[in-house]
């Protein structure tokens, strides 16, 4: 099958002093995906993920960006538009109503300070257009009746909720979540992984037209279900594999230990995570039993799966 | 019961007994040092006090003005540029310091010393630097109140949390709208709070100068009637600064509550 790739990661090894974090990640995403990625806890995700964004640059290796428009590649050297993030806490400004919080990224995006202070009249036609989208786009997540509350208003699930919409405005070339529904209860839970398959079923919508899919994310989870739920393929990270056999002295850091497809899930269709068990066991102890070190090669096989057909929703 | 609410009728019931125990008071002990000596000034009666009050709207024969008036003027002139100089200084040294490491570590040590210099003793220096007219009074609440102030935009700007400026970065914010559209409208109503704070430590400085090297103003009046132990000139002097210090903490908070209402609520 013919993929586009829109985020790869090319040999990243990190380390703080003679901590070694990460140790040669290597991982492409294809467009329209829905990524988990899981390990242990300490073994990097959060520092993968910052290299991802481009805050902390990692030591060696490279992020690498394929622009959808124009289809230019190009070194992540810093936090850009084409990266959207939600994080656990923190993502919403304290001081803008939801619908101000969303359309805040097409202000910063398409005005500069000096143009809404000595373009007033412009600025304020432009403004109203941004909350009329923003508006727009928190309808269609449910979110009408939240458009004026400030975040400290509304209740966790909607906050999360928010906090996509203002990424998704920017129309993203990947949504990165750093543990975003980690804070949320079992239900609050439940009803947004729904709302991120509802995203995932418009990308497999506009993949039967011929178009690009619209949403590629990159979910990060220390929660094997949600994990295997949400994605259409996994990814875990863990410094619990035979880098002794591997011949080095010390150890080197978390790297790629799994990398599968996972079962492809409509919105409405009934969850049950038995049916994850077995997935469930294996990634269990293939990343995350410090006794048991594996062989890093040995469960990489989703290309081999998209080699043999194997893919469904958008890797079809 | 601890923390048990009561009506809020007999809170303000209350509140304004208070205030009449503390007249009933006065009222007394004055009386009973009008027995001892009918002349007493210290501790004047009211009817004294009226003459006091009378003397200071009244306009002054000898120097054909209103002490009201001047001092009014002068105080409040030399109080409000030397806020605003604070204020205005603490604020761009605070976002810079928060900001930028360089500015961190370049002026943090010399502000938290500075910071602890008391104004008042250092008021020889203000004197031999800006001399004696309205510059040194400015100088003197503007340092007074520059280096806690500047200290505690710094924290605050600390405070932003470092994830919400990734996030503005990935909405394509720019290190100039970083700082003004989400650093600085998030810490504004911090800022109020820490000025309200340091109202009355600026009153003192200027006071504590008008004193020594004033020629007009309140600190000077006060000075100079309490040496003459006109009391009854100085106790309506302490209840108008009262009135004006309460006043401004009052307008303050009606701006927080009127400019950035979620921040109000969400405490």
């Amino acid at each position: 099958m013919n993929v586009e790739i829109v985020l790869e990661c090319r040999g990243i090894s990190h380390w703080f002093g003679s901590n070694r974090v990460l140790f040669d990640i290597n991982l492409k995403i294809i467009r329209g995906e829905i990524v988990s990625l899981v390990g242990p806890s300490g073994c990097g995700k959060s520092t993968l993920l910052r290299a991802i964004i481009g805050t902390h640059p990692p030591c060696k290796g490279e992020v690498i960006m394929t622009s959808s428009v124009s289809g230019d590649a190009r070194t992540v050297d810093g936090p850009g538009r084409d990266r959207g993030i939600v994080y656990q806490n923190y993502s919403l400004f304290p001081f803008l109503t939801a619908r101000e919080n969303v359309a805040i990224g097409l202000m910063l995006d398409q005005t500069s300070l000096a143009f809404r202070m000595f373009h007033f009249f412009k600025w304020r036609n432009l403004r109203k257009e941004h909350l009329v989208q923003a508006d727009a786009l928190l309808e269609t997540l449910k979110l009408g009746k939240a458009l004026h509350l400030y975040p400290h208003e509304m209740s966790g699930g909607m906050r999360q909720r928010v906090a996509i919409a203002q990424a998704l405005i920017m129309k993203p070339e990947i949504l990165l979540l750093d543990e975003p529904f980690g804070a949320l209860d079992e239900a609050t839970r439940e009803e947004l992984q729904k709302m991120l398959l509802t995203l995932y079923s418009e990308n497999c919508a506009a993949k039967g037209r011929g178009e690009p899919p619209p949403y590629t994310i990159f979910i990060v989870t220390h929660e094997l279900n949600e994990a295997i739920y949400v994605g259409d393929r996994i990814v875990a990270l863990s410094q619990y594999w035979n880098w002794k056999e591997a011949g080095l002295k010390t150890s080197p850091g978390a790297t790629i230990v799994y990398d599968k497809m996972a079962p492809v899930y409509l919105p409405e269709q009934a969850r049950d995570f038995e049916t994850f068990l077995s997935q469930r066991h294996k990634i269990r102890q293939t990343a995350f039993e410090p006794d048991q070190p594996v062989d890093r090669n040995e469960n990489i096989q989703f290309w081999d799966e998209i080699k043999a057909g194997m893919g469904h929703g958008v890797l079809q | 019961m601890i923390r048990r609410p009561i009506q809020k009728k007999w809170r303000l019931l209350l509140g304004v007994l208070s205030v009449m125990i503390l007249l009933l008071l006065y009222t007394l002990v004055s009386y009973v040092q009008h027995l001892r000596n009918p002349q007493d000034s210290t501790i004047p009666a009211w009817s004294q006090l009226k003459d006091g009050v009378h003397k200071i709207i009244e306009i002054n024969p000898r120097s054909d003005e209103r002490w009201i008036v001047v001092d009014s003027k002068a105080t409040a002139y030399r109080l409000f540029l030397g806020l605003f100089y604070g204020i205005a200084g603490a604020v761009i040294l605070g976002l810079m310091m928060g900001c930028f490491s360089v500015f961190e570590s370049l002026l943090a040590p010399p502000l938290s010393l500075l910071a602890k210099i008391p104004p008042t003793a250092a008021l020889a220096v203000f004197f031999v630097m800006v001399g004696t007219d309205t510059n040194m009074f400015v100088a003197m609440i503007t340092f007074g109140i520059l280096p806690t102030l500047a200290q505690s935009v710094y924290l605050s700007v600390k405070e932003v949390h470092e994830e919400m400026l990734f996030k503005a970065y990935t909405l394509g914010a720019s290190q100039t709208e970083l700082v003004w559209n989400i650093i600085f409208q998030q810490i504004a109503p911090k800022i109020i709070d820490a000025v309200r704070l340091q109202i009355g430590p600026a009153m003192v400085y200027l006071i504590a100068a008008e004193m020594v090297v004033g020629d007009v103003g309140f600190g000077y009046r006060i000075r100079l009637q309490s040496r003459l132990l006109n009391m009854n000139v100085v106790y309506p002097y302490l209840t108008l600064l009262a009135a004006f210090g309460f006043a401004m903490d009052y307008l303050l908070r009606v701006i927080q509550r009127a400019g950035f209402a979620w921040y109000v609520n969400e405490k």
